[in-house]
C-alpha cells in the first residue's frame, strides 16, 4: 500500500494554501475543487516545483520535502502537466525513449510497463516516426501518457489529462488509466472538473475550496453529501449505487441489476455475469411517489425509506436522502439523493422515516459513468 | 611593391578582425549563454536591472563606453595591473583588451536573441524533462540547445557579425595599431584619410558583401526570427 501524506502552508500568489492530506491507497485519487483552489500547485509542489512555502512531503517513508536529495529529476512521480508538452525536436518513438534511457536502473521489484504494451493500447503505432508537431490534440495526450507512464513512477499525478479530449475517445482512455492502475499497481492523483470521470474512475476524492481540504472519502459516499454539492452546485448532485449484473437482454441491450433484492435496468452492458458494478443518478432525474403507480412510467420502481429532507432556504427545491431497502438482509446499505421542488415535497405531505417509491428512468443513467469493482 | 604592402598590411587586418569575432563569441558563448538563461528562467526582482546593464552598450554612443573602459583598462587600476603581472603587457591598446571591450559591446547581441528563444520553450518545457528524470544539465544539453538551435545560430551569427563591423570603441581602446589592434573598419578609415578610396573600395566592399551573405544566411535559414534591437 502506498503511503503519501503532503502538508503544504503558505501564500502563492493570491491563494492562501494550507493543505494537509494522507493518500493511503492503491487507487485512483480524484482532487476536486473550483479553480484557483490550489489543485495544480499541489501537483507542482509533489513534483518539486514549488520553493516559496512551507512542505512537507513523506512518500512511502523517503522524506521529498528534502530537494538536496529530492530534486524534481529524482522524485519518483510520473506527472503529467496540465498543458502537456512533448520534445518537438524528437519523433514520437524518440519522445518515449527519452523516459527509458533516463530511468532503467530502479525498475527491478516491479513489472515493468514495456514501450511496445503502451504502443499496442494506445495505438500509437501510425506515427511513432512523425514529429509532435504533426499531432493532433488526442494523439499528443496519448503519447504523453505513455510518455509518463513509461517512468515507471511509483505514482502518477494527473493535472486534468482530459479536457480536451472528445467524449468516445475519452471513454476509451479512462479504462486505460485503470487498467494501468490495476494490473501494474501505480496509485495516482487526478484532477478533474468532470463529474462523469469522477464517477468513472474514482476511488477516493479529496475536495479542496481556497487552499483547504473541506472533505474526502470514498467517491460513492462523498459524491452525494452537501460539502460535495456546494462546490458542484445542487444541480450536478447525484448518487452512485451498486448493483449486481444478473442478466443482459440482447435483443434490447440493456442489462438488469441486483442491488440487493431490488431490479434496476440499466442501458448498454457494464460488466459480466455476476460482476459487481457502480453507476451513478443524478439527484434531479428520480421521481418519487409516496404511492405506487400502478402505471409503468419507467423501467425501474425502487423502494427506500426517506432518511433526511432538507428544505432549501429561498430556493424552490428540497433535498432528500432514500435509503434503499435491502430485501437481501445482507447488511449493505445504499443511499440515493433526490433533488425535488418543495411544493411536490408539501403535496405528497411526506415526511422522515416514510417508505416511498422511486422511479427513474433508464435512460438517464450515465453509460459512461459504469465502473465496474 | 607599394601596393603589395598595402594589401598585406589590409590582409593583416581582416586577420585580425576575424580573430577578434572570433574569440569574442567563444567567450560570449560562456558568458552571454548562462547570463540568458539566467534572464529567461531564474531572475525576479533583478531581472529589470540585469537586462538594463545588458542593453545598455545599445543605446551609448561607442564613444562613451570606450571612454569608461580606458579608464577601467589603464595600468593604475587593479584590472591594468593584475594583467600586467599576468602577461607583461598594458592591457589597454593590447588585443586582449579589443576582446574585453567587444564582448562587452556584443554582450546584448547575444543575449537577447538567445533569451527569446529561451522563453519561447517556456518553463514548462524544462519542468517536463526533469519530472521525466533528466538532470538540469542533462536537460541543458539535449533538450534546452536542441530546441532553441535557431536563438543559438542567430545570437552566434548577429554577435559575430556585429563585432567585425566595431569602430568607435576599437578606435579608442585599440589605438589602432597596425598589426595589433588595427581592425579592418579603422583600416578603411584611414585609407579614406588619405583619399585612398580604391584600398577603400576592396575593404568597404568586401564588409558590404561579407555582411549580406551572413544576414542573407541568416534570414534564409531563420524565417521566422525576428531580430530584436531595443
Amino acid at each position: 500500500m502506498s503511503n503519501l501524506s503532503v502538508l503544504l502552508n503558505g501564500k502563492i500568489g493570491n491563494l492562501f494554501l494550507n493543505f494537509k492530506h494522507h493518500f493511503k491507497n492503491d487507487g485512483i485519487t480524484i482532487l476536486y475543487g473550483p479553480n484557483g483552489s490550489g489543485k495544480t500547485t499541489i501537483i507542482s509542489a509533489l513534483g518539486g516545483f514549488i520553493d516559496n512555502i512551507e512542505t512537507k512531503i513523506i512518500f512511502n517513508g523517503k522524506e521529498l520535502h528534502d530537494t538536496g536529495k529530492y530534486p524534481p529529476n529524482k522524485r519518483p512521480f510520473g506527472t503529467m502537466f496540465q498543458n502537456p508538452i512533448l520534445f518537438e525536436h524528437l519523433t514520437v518513438e524518440e519522445n518515449l525513449d527519452f523516459v527509458i534511457k533516463r530511468n532503467q536502473i530502479k525498475t527491478q521489484n516491479k513489472i515493468t510497463i514495456t514501450k511496445e504494451y503502451l504502443i499496442n493500447y494506445l495505438e500509437l503505432n501510425s506515427f511513432l516516426k512523425r514529429s509532435p508537431a504533426n499531432l493532433s490534440g488526442g494523439e499528443k495526450l496519448r503519447v504523453v501518457l505513455a510518455r509518463t507512464i513509461l517512468k515507471q513512477p511509483d505514482y502518477l499525478l494527473l493535472d486534468e489529462p482530459m479536457s480536451d479530449l472528445d467524449i468516445k475517445y475519452k471513454a476509451k482512455l479512462l479504462v486505460f488509466l485503470k487498467d494501468i492502475n490495476k494490473k501494474f499497481k501505480i496509485p495516482m492523483l487526478y484532477i478533474t472538473h468532470s463529474i462523469e470521470e469522477i464517477s468513472q474512475i474514482g476511488d477516493q476524492i479529496v475536495l479542496i475550496k481556497d487552499g483547504k481540504k473541506i472533505d474526502s472519502g470514498r467517491v460513492a459516499d462523498i459524491i452525494n453529501k452537501s460539502s460535495f454539492g456546494d462546490l458542484t452546485g445542487k444541480f450536478e448532485l447525484s448518487s452512485i449505487l451498486e448493483g449486481m449484473v444478473v442478466s443482459y437482454d440482447q435483443n434490447l441491450h440493456i442489462t438488469n441489476l441486483n442491488l440487493n433484492g431490488q431490479n434496476l435496468v440499466v442501458p448498454g452492458l457494464p460488466g459480466d455475469l455476476n460482476e459487481i458494478v457502480r453507476f451513478r443518478i443524478r439527484s434531479r432525474d428520480i421521481l418519487i411517489s409516496s404511492s405506487r403507480l400502478d402505471t409503468k412510467i419507467t423501467e425501474n420502481e425502487l423502494q427506500g425509506f426517506i432518511s433526511m429532507i432538507e428544505i432549501e432556504n429561498n430556493s424552490p427545491f428540497s433535498e432528500l436522502v432514500i435509503l434503499l431497502k435491502n430485501f437481501k438482509n445482507n447488511g449493505i446499505k445504499q443511499k440515493l439523493r433526490a433533488r425535488i421542488t418543495t411544493y411536490n415535497l408539501k403535496n405528497m405531505k411526506l415526511s422522515l422515516n416514510d417508505s416511498v417509491f422511486i422511479y427513474v428512468s433508464s435512460v438517464s443513467i450515465d453509460r459512461q459513468a459504469y465502473q465496474s469493482k | 611593391m607599394d601596393i603589395y604592402h598595402h594589401l598585406s598590411s589590409d590582409f593583416t587586418a581582416i586577420l585580425i578582425t576575424l580573430k577578434l569575432a572570433v574569440v569574442t563569441c567563444f567567450f560570449l558563448a560562456l558568458i552571454g549563454t548562462p547570463l540568458a538563461y539566467f534572464l529567461a528562467f531564474k531572475s525576479k526582482k533583478t531581472k529589470p536591472l540585469i537586462e538594463t546593464i545588458v542593453t545598455l552598450p545599445l543605446v551609448l554612443p561607442p564613444t562613451v563606453i570606450g571612454f569608461y573602459l580606458i579608464i577601467i583598462f589603464s595600468p593604475k587600476t587593479a584590472l591594468g595591473k593584475i594583467f600586467i603581472i599576468l602577461t607583461g603587457e598594458q592591457l589597454i591598446f593590447s588585443f586582449y583588451g579589443l576582446v574585453l571591450a567587444s564582448i562587452i559591446y556584443s554582450l546584448p547581441f547575444w543575449v537577447q536573441p538567445l533569451q527569446a528563444s529561451f522563453e519561447k520553450i517556456g518553463r514548462d518545457t524544462i519542468r517536463t524533462s526533469y519530472s521525466l528524470g533528466a538532470s538540469p544539465l542533462d536537460t541543458f544539453f539535449n533538450v534546452i540547445i536542441p530546441l532553441c538551435k535557431r536563438g543559438f545560430f542567430t545570437s552566434l551569427i548577429i554577435s559575430f557579425a556585429h563585432t567585425l563591423g566595431e569602430f568607435g570603441i576599437v578606435l579608442m581602446v585599440g589605438g589602432g595599431i597596425h598589426g595589433k589592434t588595427k581592425v579592418i573598419a579603422i583600416s578603411i578609415y584611414d585609407h579614406v584619410e588619405q583619399l585612398s578610396f580604391g584600398k577603400a573600395h576592396f575593404l568597404a566592399g568586401g564588409m558590404l558583401i561579407l555582411s549580406f551573405i551572413i544576414l542573407l544566411t541568416l534570414f534564409y535559414f531563420n524565417k521566422r526570427t525576428v531580430v530584436r534591437v531595443k
